[in-house]
């Protein structure tokens, strides 16, 4: 029987799976940071705090594995070790964010969470620290013993020394595949009978269990070490043994209770000092101030923040432990009303709802406005024009506004993309062995979330590329005249109706030659094409699927698939990615996506009888022409504009339409950084299209993107000017065989 | 109660916040009017939302657990009980928490879909509901607010078989008025002292050690094996339960895992029946404040065997309900408040009464 219902436990999963996301994130930052300042206790603190809430919610949801980890871990990181400890407290947080992601992914898929031990590992050698006392026992065996009587047994064993018998400590370890463990436990009860008065067993009878590997146990005897070691070798029973005489202070006066007492003060001068320096925020014991001053004059010489824990068991006068409370609540005031609480988690869908109740509105809103030009046309007199025209210029107005805030309420900051590239960046610096580093800008430049969800994989592979086959070896650079750190650049900006993201390096920049030639082998051009494609072409191919200049593949990068990913995605977000790249001096990925993918402003035409759309943003412009400024060059139709040459693509013959008419519209496009010409019949104009998604069944070509409906009910079909252009590639390569 | 009890929640981990909302939203009589994701807010919403209850926990951001605790108890006076981690820290956190006066606390929830929810939402709800009836700086006899007192131990105590076996049961309000009436005990107070206090595993340690800090006699988390001493409390671990046997050397507590008893490990009853079984009359019983009516039986069994038993006054009791399920069956002997109840506890077990009694 669960607590919750079914759908109340997801709910709480799902809740957790978001949230432990976002700790991750935090966890990954404060690792980073904890990589500039080793040591610094504040970001120890954060990262506890971090660790402690992943610890918490972990547990609240049942899954053990994760929640122990973080506990491990939480445990070891103390102010104190943060002192004595290295840089490795960083890698250790960062293993942490690794390891507890794919605890968590495995979570997620319902599956066995990884053990993580390496983590484990490296938590256990943070936390071995010199450990001076009681740590003696084990010795040269393996074999830990802890001789941990309890009060009653060592009393029994005080008594037995008191009346002059020897007592021995023993220690046995099983076997490793020693069967039965019941019968060897016996067994070893046996002979320790045999060696003399058995005074105390761990574990007894009662605590026994199955997968029991050690059993200490006190005998009063009267033979010598030697003869019990012999004994208590017990052949394919015992691995390893401890045996040690037990020998009390002598004196009666050292009892029990003083050795209790003793135990518990040093406990509270161990722990005492560690709680303290976590509640007073930064200053640290001077080095001077050993445990001993801690204890005489509590916190004498720090501001007293926190109340101290009464803390020794000598009697010594403290003072009265109170809040600074004049600062405090002063401070608690102006925290309270300068940042109000007005963060919402709302299900995507709900906004997408909206958002498509607004496109219905701005359908309408055209709609209205059509009859109203109507209206004017057929009653210019009316006075009535004028009262219309007030109300729509109002109602657009508020339309627009209302467009505008949905659209807000769908956009993040492309910070939330951009946070996890320092930690890529580190990774895949460290494993090439270079010295990288990320200056990033414009994080606070809003997006579309899905937008943002999409370009995450694209830009993770163009980060990667950059510090793997980008930026050079140091030494390659310091040939080169270049500071031996390379520099990846990611910068977010808007462009009219678009948003830019930069990914730059300052490596070797692309090979043209080499990739030419790789081209040529592979066969994806022909070598005769080879020499005449221009710089952007030839950039262009290394977005070519299976095409990669690396000469090995690496575990990063070089398996040529990730830039055809890129390129795929973008186009799927009717984006576009240019390359621009100058040798020795690096290369710069250009991803430009619109700022949401529902609604964008476009430009109307028609060809033939159909109207169709382009986003406005990717016109350049528009140039009139007649059949005579067009020329044939290499089987392409092309127009001279100004001072440059055109490649012009005839929608009419793509979409099976008579050409018509004598004279004819130019739409000028730009597609990355190249451009091409639209021979388009009619211009409609500009408008606003509410995108709607094209159902795969009823469009069965890539050729158009999306449709949406004008306020006349016109049904608009919206390019994929991506696909149209490599459609006309490849439909001239057709007529140039035929040739 | 016809009014629903408004509880605002205060956590940093959302996870938390939504977890606790929806155990409380099982009780029709608890009603969630908000949440806050640090102390800040929380005080903030208080202002506006007027909460009977808080659930606070300690480990936040910006103004932290104890800072916002302190406030709220200065500012407002709404009772706050803290949800707390289960770690050293978070116990030793908790007990400072409570010392500042925070009613009670609860252990932070874990395993949502295991059957282990069902008890931390129990004993949540009824906490808030006994938290919702009391009102802070309520005339009780609490320790001051900052209850550190220099503990006034004798520099050497000789092992020395006790007088009487003390056995004391106590649940809601317990850890305060533990530390109450343990710290006005004597050093040399000549019984030993076993202590069932309901508790959750992992804060009994911290527990103790806090008490230790601030009594004059030794008080000590117990261990299988721990001796009873004179001037020695031992309280029972967490999810244990806790027996007193005699052994040939001398007398000794037994901690085992056996089932709950009451829905209860440890079990007050446990713990005096085995006291009543081998002390009989050199036992005493106490039993404190608490809800439910975990002890009651026990301390019949106490009193048949011959023992004092004793209840904690009504109107000293935080929750007065264990005490009464005893004082109602006619367990009871007598009836002491709070601040009566280490006075009478040293005249009962002063050697000279003991060997009174003993002779008759």
């Amino acid at each position: 029987m669960s607590f919750f219902s079914d759908e109340r436990a997801s709910e709480l999963r799902e809740l957790f799976f978001e949230s432990a996301t976002e700790l991750l994130q935090n966890l990954n930052e404060e690792g980073l940071e904890l990589e500039k300042h080793p040591g610094d206790p504040e970001i120890i603190r954060q990262v506890r705090r971090t660790v402690h809430t992943l610890k918490g919610d972990s547990a609240a949801c049942g899954y053990q594995e994760l929640s122990e980890l973080a506990h491990q871990l939480e445990d070891v990181l103390t102010a104190e070790m943060a002192e004595s400890a290295n840089g490795s407290i960083a890698d250790v947080v960062l293993i942490a964010a690794d390891t507890f992601s794919s605890m968590l992914s495995a979570y997620r898929g319902n599956m066995q969470a990884p053990a993580g031990e390496e983590l484990r590992q490296q938590i256990m050698s943070l936390a071995q620290k010199p450990v001076p006392t009681n740590g003696g026992n084990g010795g040269p065996y393996k074999l830990h013993a802890r001789f941990a009587w309890s009060e009653y047994e060592h009393m029994v064993m005080e008594d037995a020394l008191g009346r002059g018998e020897t007592v021995f400590n023993i220690a046995f370890a099983f076997e490793q595949n020693c069967p039965m463990r019941g019968a060897a436990m016996q067994l070893v009860r046996n002979v320790l009978q045999e060696c003399g008065r058995l005074l105390a067993i761990v574990p007894d009878q009662s605590t026994l269990t199955n997968d029991l590997d050690v059993v200490e146990a006190a005998i009063a005897t009267a033979h010598d070490q030697e003869w019990i070691e012999k004994k208590c070798r017990i052949p394919s029973v015992v691995s390893s043994l401890l045996v040690e005489q037990c020998v009390f202070n002598g004196d009666g006066s050292d009892d029990v209770l003083d050795i209790v007492k003793h135990v518990t003060a040093e406990l509270v001068e161990d722990v005492e000092p560690q709680i303290r320096a976590e509640e007073i925020i930064a200053p640290v014991a001077p080095p001077s101030t050993t445990p001993k001053n801690f204890q005489n004059g509590p916190g004498s010489g720090h501001p007293q923040n926190g109340a101290p824990a009464a803390a020794t068991t000598q009697p010594s006068p403290k003072p009265p432990a109170s809040v600074p409370a004049a600062a405090v609540p002063a401070e608690a005031q102006t925290g309270l009303s300068s940042i109000p609480e007005t963060l919402l988690r709302v299900d995507a869908e709900r906004i997408d709802a909206v958002l498509n109740l607004v496109g219905e509105l701005i359908i309408g809103k055209s709609m209205m406005h059509q009859s109203v030009n109507e209206f004017d046309k057929r009653f210019p007199k009316d006075p009535l024009r004028m009262k219309f025209a007030d109300a729509m210029a109002f109602q657009s107005r508020i339309i627009n506004d209302l467009q505008k805030s949905v659209m807000k309420i769908r956009m993040v900051p492309v910070e939330q993309l951009f946070r996890r590239f320092p930690r890529v960046v580190r990774d895949v610096a460290k494993s090439c062995g270079k010295d990288v580093t990320l200056v990033m800008s414009g994080q606070d430049t809003d997006l579309d979330k899905s937008i943002l969800d999409m370009l995450a994989e694209p830009l993770a592979h163009l980060v990667r590329n950059a510090v793997d086959h980008g930026i050079e070896s140091a030494p390659e650079r310091i040939n080169g005249g270049k500071p031996a750190q390379g520099t990846v650049r990611l910068d977010a900006y808007h462009q009219g109706n678009q948003i830019v993201i930069e990914v730059a390096d300052d490596g070797r920049g692309i090979d043209r030659d080499k990739l030419l030639r790789k081209a040529v082998e592979q066969g994806i051009i022909k070598a005769a094409d080879a020499q005449s494609l221009s710089d952007s072409d030839a950039s262009n191919l290394v977005f070519h699927p299976g095409l990669s200049t690396a000469e090995q593949v690496t575990a990063i990068s070089g398996r040529g698939m990730g830039m055809d990913i890129v390129k795929t995605v973008l186009e799927r977000l009717k984006g576009t990615v240019s390359i621009r790249t100058s040798p020795g001096k690096g290369t710069t990925f250009l991803l430009k996506v619109p700022l949401t993918l529902a609604i964008i402003k476009a430009l109307l035409f028609r060809v033939g009888q159909r109207t169709y759309a382009v986003p406005l943003a990717s016109v350049i412009e528009i140039a009139r022409a007649t059949p005579n400024d067009i020329h044939v060059v290499d089987h392409h139709d092309v127009l001279q504009l100004r001072h440059e040459i055109l490649t012009l693509v005839h929608l009419s013959k793509i979409a099976n339409q008579p050409a018509a008419g004598k004279r004819m519209f130019i739409v000028v496009i730009s597609m990355g950084d190249r451009k091409f010409g639209l021979v388009v019949d009619r211009l409609v104009g500009e408008e606003e299209l509410v995108i709607k998604a094209l159902d795969d069944n009823l469009v069965a070509t890539d050729l158009v993107s999306g449709a949406s409906i004008l306020g006349d009910g016109t049904v608009v079909l919206i390019l994929n000017i991506a696909s149209i252009i490599s459609r006309m590639g490849r439909m001239h390569k057709m007529i140039g065989a035929t040739a | 109660m016809s009014e629903r009890v408004r509880v605002l929640v205060v956590d940093d981990s959302a996870l938390m916040r939504k977890l606790i909302s929806q155990i409380l939203v099982r009780d029709s009589d608890i009603e969630v009017v908000g949440t806050a994701m640090d102390g800040a807010f929380g005080l903030k919403k208080i202002e506006e939302l007027a909460p009977q209850v808080v659930t606070l926990d300690l480990e936040m951001p910006r103004m932290d657990g104890m800072e916002t605790l302190r406030q709220i108890t200065r500012r407002f006076r709404i009772p706050v009980i803290v949800v707390s981690a289960h770690t050293t820290d978070g116990a030793s956190a908790t007990f400072k928490a409570l010392a500042l006066g925070a009613l009670d606390f609860v252990a932070k929830p874990r395993d949502a879909a295991s059957a282990h929810m069902e008890e931390i939402a129990a004993d949540l709800i009824s906490k808030i509901k006994v938290a919702a009836k009391t009102r802070v700086g309520q005339s009780q006899v609490l320790p001051n607010e900052e209850p550190t007192r220099t503990a006034n131990k004798p520099a050497y105590r000789p092992r020395q078989e006790p007088t009487k076996v003390v056995a004391v049961g106590v649940s809601t309000g317990g850890p305060m008025a533990l530390q109450y009436m343990l710290s006005e005990l004597p050093g040399d107070f000549p019984g030993s002292i076993v202590v069932v206090q309901h508790m959750p595993e992992g804060f009994t340690e911290m527990f103790a050690r806090r008490l230790n800090e601030c009594c004059a006699i030794d008080v000590k988390e117990a261990q299988s094996g721990d001796l009873l001493i004179a001037g020695r409390a031992l309280i029972c671990p967490g999810n244990r339960h806790m027996k007193v046997r005699r052994m040939p050397m001398g007398n000794i507590v037994v901690l085992s895992d056996d089932a709950r008893v009451n829905g209860h490990r440890p079990s007050v009853d446990v713990l005096f029946r085995s006291v009543a079984a081998e002390f009989g009359s050199r036992g005493i019983g106490v039993l404190m404040t608490g809800m439910g009516d975990d002890g009651a039986f026990g301390l019949g069994l106490l009193k048949t065997a011959g023992a004092l038993t004793i209840a904690q006054s009504e109107e000293s009791c935080v929750v007065f309900g264990m005490p009464k399920a005893a004082i109602e069956r006619g367990y009871a002997m007598r009836v002491v408040p709070l601040d009566m109840l280490s006075n009478t506890l040293t005249i009962q077990c002063s050697p000279e009464r003991a060997a009174r009694i003993a002779q008759v």
